[in-house]
C-alpha cells in the first residue's frame, strides 16, 4: 500500500485541460456554422468572407495546438498506466510471497512501523479512509487483483492500437530542473479539485 | 542466457537466508538505529550478521563475511553508514533489510524512467545540488527521455508529496531504501556492480549436451586429432617462444598489470587513451619500450612510424619508408584508385631516374616492372617484402642506438597512478573527446601536407648539381 503512487491524479488533470482546449475549439466550430449559414443570402458580404477565412484559420491553428497538446496528454497518460500496471503486478508478487493470514507471519524487519493511511486517503481523495472488516486478503483479494492487472494490460493494448501516436515524437513542456520550481506545499490541490479528479479514477480503474 | 538461470537459483536461495534471518527467535538480533530526534527499529551489525551467517550455514567468519557481502551488493541488505560501499563489515556498523519491493529476486527490469524520478525527487530534496554522476545521468536522461519529461516531472513531485503523508521515522527509512535501490542498480562511478550479466548469449554452454554416446565419442576425438597433430610438431623450440612472448609482454598487458595511470574501464577515466593517443608530442616510456621490442611493433605504432620517419630523414633514406607507407596503402586502398596509385609509385619510387628511387635487387624489380603492367591489389608484395626486410635488418637497429629515438627515450613521460582525488578532480574537468570524424578529416590534411612537401632525394639532388656546368 505504501508504494501506491498518485498516477491518477496526473491523467486527471489531463482531463482538465482537455476540457479548455476542447471549449475553444467548440466554440470557433459553433461560430463557423453561423457564418457558413449566412453565405449566399443577403448577409452576404466582402466582410463575411473575410470572417470565414480568419476563423477558419483561427480553428486549424487551435487544432494543431490541441493535437500536439493531445499528444502530450498521451504520453501523460500512457506512461503513467505503464508504471501503475508494473506495480500491480509486483503487489500481487509479494502479496502472494508473503501471506497475512497465517499463524505466524514472516515480514521483512525494514525498519518501517508506522502506517500508510495518510497516503492512501490522499490516493481516496477523502479525508479518512474506511475498512472493512473482514476481507480475504489472502485469497480472493488476491485473485481479484490478477483479473484487475488483466483487464488494464488488455485496455493499455487495445488503446495503444487505437491511438497513432508516436510517444517519442513528443516534445516536452518542461525543461531541466522544473521540478525545483513550483511551490511544494500540500494546499496547492484543494480538495474539491481533487473531487473532481477522483471520479476519473474509477473510470480508469475499471 | 545461463548466468541468468544461476543468478536466479543464486537469488531464491538468498531470498530463504534473509527470510530466515528475519525470525525473532532464531533469527538476527537487531536493535534501533539512533538518529537526531528518532529512533528507527530493526538495525543489525555486521558482527551480528557474520556470525548468524557463519551458524546456520556452517562455515567460517571469511565466508560467512563474504556471504553477507554478497547478500549486500544484491540489495538484500544495505548499510547505513558509508552507503555507496556495498560490503558487511564484522563490527559494529549497521545494516537493515531491504524492502521486498526492492529485491532483485524476481529480476523486475529496472527502468530509466524510474530512475529518472528518483533523479528528479533527488532533485527537489537536495535543492537542486546532485551528486556529479548523478547529475550527468540527469542531464542523460534528460536528453534521450525528453518525450516523457513531463510525466517524470509530475510523478516526481506527486510522490515527493505522497511520501510527506508518511511519518517522520518511515519517511527517514524509505529515502534510506530508494538510495540503496539505486546504489545497486546504478551503481556510482568506480564501484563494481554485482547485476553486471555481460552479454547475453543464444546458446546456454552449461546446458547439458543432449547427444547419443556415438556422436559424442565422434566428436571428441574429432576434437582431439588436431591437437594431437599440433602436439607432435610442437617443437621445443615453439615453447620456448611462447614463453618468450609471455615474458616479454606480460608488463605491458592491461589484464596482467596495471596500466597508468590508470585502466579508463574501471575508472571512467579517459587520460591513458589521451596519453597514448596516435600523434602525441611525447610518448609514454611504456609505449617507446614496445618499439624495442620488435621492427613490426615500431611500424605498427603510427608514433613510432613518426619517430622512424624522422630517424630515416636525417639518413637520407626516407625512401623506403615511403615505398613501404605507400604500398600499404595501394594494399587496402579502394579498388577505384588503385591504377592510379600503381602507376604513381612507379614513377616515384621504381622507374629509371625516379625522384626516389628505392634500391632493390635485379629480378625482383624485373617481377615488379611486368606486373605492374596489369595492376592489382598486391602487385607490390614482392617489392615491399624486401624493403621491409631491409629495413629491418638495417635501417632498425640504427634507429635504436641513434640520437633520434635516445632523445624520444629520454623524453617519454611515465605517468603516476591515479588516486581518488585525482579521479574526482579528473570526473570534474571533463570534457567531451573530439568527433572521430574531425580526427579523420585532421588525418587526411596531414597525410596531404606530408605528400606536398615530400623530401627530394639525395641521390637526385647530387645528380642535378653534378650535371650543372661547374
Amino acid at each position: 500500500a505504501m508504494q501506491w503512487k498518485k498516477a491518477v491524479f496526473l491523467s486527471a488533470m489531463g482531463k482538465e485541460e482537455c476540457k479548455t482546449m476542447l471549449d475553444a475549439l467548440n466554440k470557433v466550430t459553433a461560430c463557423y456554422r453561423h457564418l457558413v449559414i449566412a453565405l449566399g443570402s443577403t448577409s452576404d458580404s466582402q466582410n463575411l468572407r473575410e470572417e470565414l477565412k480568419r476563423t477558419r484559420k483561427k480553428a486549424q491553428d487551435i487544432s494543431k495546438e490541441d493535437r500536439a497538446e493531445y499528444e502530450r496528454l498521451w504520453v501523460l497518460f500512457s506512461s503513467s498506466m505503464e508504471l501503475l500496471e508494473v506495480d500491480m503486478k509486483r503487489s500481487l508478487e509479494i502479496g502472494q510471497d508473503f501471506p497475512l493470514k497465517v499463524p505466524t507471519r514472516h515480514l521483512i524487519q525494514t525498519g518501517m512501523t508506522g502506517s500508510t493511511t495518510t497516503v492512501a486517503a490522499r490516493a481516496m481523495s477523502v479525508q479518512n479512509m474506511k475498512y472493512d472488516a473482514d476481507s480475504n486478503i489472502d485469497t480472493t483479494d488476491l485473485r481479484d487483483l490478477q483479473c484487475e492487472i488483466g483487464q488494464v494490460s488488455q485496455m493499455m493494448e487495445e488503446m495503444e492500437m487505437k491511438v497513432q501516436v508516436a510517444p517519442w515524437a513528443v516534445e516536452a513542456k518542461q525543461e531541466a530542473g522544473a521540478e525545483l520550481k513550483s511551490n511544494m506545499s500540500v494546499g496547492n490541490s484543494s480538495v474539491g479539485v481533487i473531487s473532481i479528479f477522483g471520479c476519473c479514477f474509477q473510470v480508469l480503474y475499471i | 542466457m545461463c548466468i541468468k538461470v544461476i543468478l536466479s537459483h543464486c537469488l531464491k536461495f538468498r531470498k530463504s537466508v534473509v527470510l530466515e534471518m528475519q525470525d525473532p527467535k532464531s533469527g538476527v538480533k537487531s536493535q534501533p538505529q539512533r538518529l537526531v530526534i528518532t529512533a528507527i527499529p530493526h538495525a543489525v551489525t555486521g558482527e551480528d550478521i557474520v556470525n548468524w551467517l557463519s551458524e546456520r550455514l556452517l562455515v567460517d567468519t571469511e565466508e560467512a563475511r563474504s556471504v553477507g557481502s554478497m547478500l549486500a551488493a544484491l540489495g538484500y541488505i544495505y548499510p547505513l553508514q558509508q552507503h555507496k560501499r556495498l560490503v558487511i563489515r564484522a563490527d559494529a556498523s549497521l545494516y537493515r533489510f531491504q524492502t521486498p519491493y526492492f529485491w532483485p529476486t524476481q529480476q523486475w527490469p529496472v527502468e530509466d524512467t524510474d530512475y529518472a524520478i528518483y533523479l528528479a525527487k533527488r532533485n527537489i530534496r537536495k535543492k537542486g545540488i546532485l551528486e556529479l554522476h548523478e547529475q550527468e545521468q540527469y542531464n542523460h536522461l534528460h536528453k534521450w527521455m525528453n518525450h516523457k519529461w513531463d510525466f517524470i516531472v509530475m510523478q516526481a513531485k506527486e510522490q515527493y508529496r505522497a511520501a510527506k503523508e508518511r511519518k517522520k521515522p518511515d519517511r527517514v527509512v524509505f529515502e534510506c531504501q530508494e538510495r540503496a535501490y539505486w546504489v545497486v542498480h546504478r551503481p556510482p562511478p568506480g564501484t563494481v556492480s554485482a547485476m553486471d550479466f555481460g552479454l547475453e548469449r543464444r546458446a546456454d554452454p552449461n546446458a547439458n549436451q543432449v547427444q547419443g554416446e556415438e556422436t559424442g565419442k565422434l566428436a571428441h576425438s574429432s576434437f582431439l586429432i588436431p591437437l594431437s597433430r599440433n602436439f607432435s610438431r610442437c617443437s621445443l623450440f615453439s615453447v620456448v617462444s611462447l614463453v618468450k612472448y609471455s615474458s616479454t609482454y606480460q608488463s605491458h598487458d592491461p589484464f596482467l598489470s596495471r596500466p597508468l595511470p590508470s585502466n579508463p574501464w574501471h575508472t571512467d577515466d579517459a587520460t591513458y587513451w589521451t596519453l597514448n593517443s596516435h600523434n602525441v608530442e611525447t610518448p609514454t616510456k611504456q609505449r617507446v619500450e614496445r618499439w624495442t621490442f620488435s621492427f613490426a611493433e615500431l611500424l605498427s605504432d603510427p608514433r613510432g612510424r613518426d619517430d622512424f620517419r624522422l630517424f630515416l630523414k636525417k639518413e637520407f633514406s626516407g625512401e623506403n619508408l615511403a615505398f613501404w607507407e605507400s604500398c600499404e596503402d595501394l594494399k587496402w586502398g579502394t579498388a577505384a584508385t588503385m591504377k592510379e596509385k600503381a602507376e604513381q609509385i612507379y614513377k616515384t619510387f621504381l622507374a629509371r631516374g625516379a625522384p626516389r628511387w628505392i634500391n632493390i635487387d635485379g629480378k625482383t624489380m624485373e617481377i615488379t616492372i611486368k606486373s605492374l603492367k596489369h595492376p592489382h591489389r598486391y602487385v607490390l608484395d614482392a617489392a615491399q617484402t624486401h624493403i621491409y626486410m631491409l629495413m629491418k635488418k638495417d635501417s632498425y637497429g640504427r634507429y635504436l642506438k641513434s640520437p633520434v629515438f635516445k632523445e624520444t627515450q629520454k623524453k617519454a613521460i611515465a605517468p603516476e597512478e591515479h588516486n581518488d582525488s585525482q579521479l574526482e578532480q579528473n570526473a570534474r574537468t571533463r570534457r567531451p573527446s573530439l568527433s572521430p570524424i574531425v580526427l579523420r578529416q585532421l588525418e587526411a590534411e596531414r597525410r596531404a601536407k606530408m605528400a606536398a612537401a615530400a623530401p627530394v632525394d639525395i641521390t637526385q639532388v647530387m645528380s642535378k648539381l653534378s650535371r650543372k656546368p661547374q
